[in-house]
């Protein structure tokens, strides 16, 4: 029950922080394809170093473990990818 | 304080303090559930339910047996709280627009490139989104689960998918937008 709530609480401020960057907006996916709106990167990449650098100092003190980390098939992966971006593209995911 | 309150009132924050909210919650995710943020998953979780029910014998294969089983997971659970989360987002900076005219299909640059129509904004989503939730599977991830959360652990997989979207993306941006891209 207590994981639950932690659950629900984590995908609160998940919704959160996409809608208040924007990417709940169709003209800001797609003007990121277009270079004309680079928000999504920045956003996506901020994200990104934050979480890295912070969960990979707590694994160096000993105070995580990681869950499985998502398994490399390189053209499942990359050809994912492609499919995923025409999507993406056309409905502003 | 006043300062803050104001901020959360703003309807679009500069992307590097979202980025670094969306990092924190990642690393909690870690922390406290020893799991990664995701959205496609919840949606095959979700199918492989109701495909359960319908048609038994389809759904009985490898994929929805031990890849993705069927069944209320963490992933629907936070996708719940996704939900919400977008609505206080929206309800916070008063751009929430329920029941109001247009609200299914408010975006100006939609309008200008696909036509004003709602339903053609819905067909396009419903099958954009068949596309999208494909991709996922075959990748093992979206933008948030295998994008941002495999990225923020390192894993190859993660990069991969962002050199192909970002590829695709743009191709198929340069054919919707042509001239005016």
């Amino acid at each position: 029950m207590a994981g639950t709530l932690v659950t629900i609480f984590l995908g609160v401020a998940f919704g959160f922080s996409l809608n208040k960057a924007g990417l709940t907006k169709y003209h800001k996916i797609v003007n990121v394809f277009r270079f004309t709106d680079m928000a999504v990167l920045k956003f996506m990449m901020t994200a990104l170093v934050v979480a890295m650098s912070g969960l990979y100092i707590l694994r160096g003190f000993g105070l995580v473990t990681f869950p499985n980390i998502p398994a490399t098939y390189i053209v499942g992966n990359l050809v994912g990818g492609l499919i995923f971006g025409i999507g993406m593209a056309l409905t502003g995911f | 304080m006043k300062f803050i309150l104001n901020y959360i009132r703003k309807e679009t924050w500069s992307p590097y303090v979202a980025g670094i909210l969306l990092g924190i919650v990642g690393i909690l995710a870690v922390l406290i559930t020893n799991s990664l943020l995701g959205a496609s998953g919840a949606f095959e979780n979700l199918a492989g339910m109701i495909g359960k029910v319908l048609a038994p014998t389809t759904f009985d294969n490898m994929y929805f047996n031990f890849i993705m089983p069927p069944g209320i997971s963490a992933g629907v659970i936070l996708l719940i709280g996704v939900f919400f989360g977008g609505l206080i987002g929206a309800a916070t900076s008063r751009t929430l627009k329920w029941g109001k005219k247009d609200s299914a299909n408010s975006d100006k640059q939609w309008k200008m490139i696909f036509g004003r129509q709602t339903w053609k904004r819905w067909l396009l989503a419903f099958f954009g989104a068949i596309i999208l939730e494909y991709a996922a599977g075959i990748a093992g991830g979206c933008t948030s689960g295998l994008a941002i959360s495999g990225g923020m652990l390192l894993a190859p997989a993660a990069f991969l998918f962002i050199a192909g979207m970002f590829a695709s993306g743009i191709a198929t941006a340069l054919i919707i937008y042509r001239r005016r891209y």
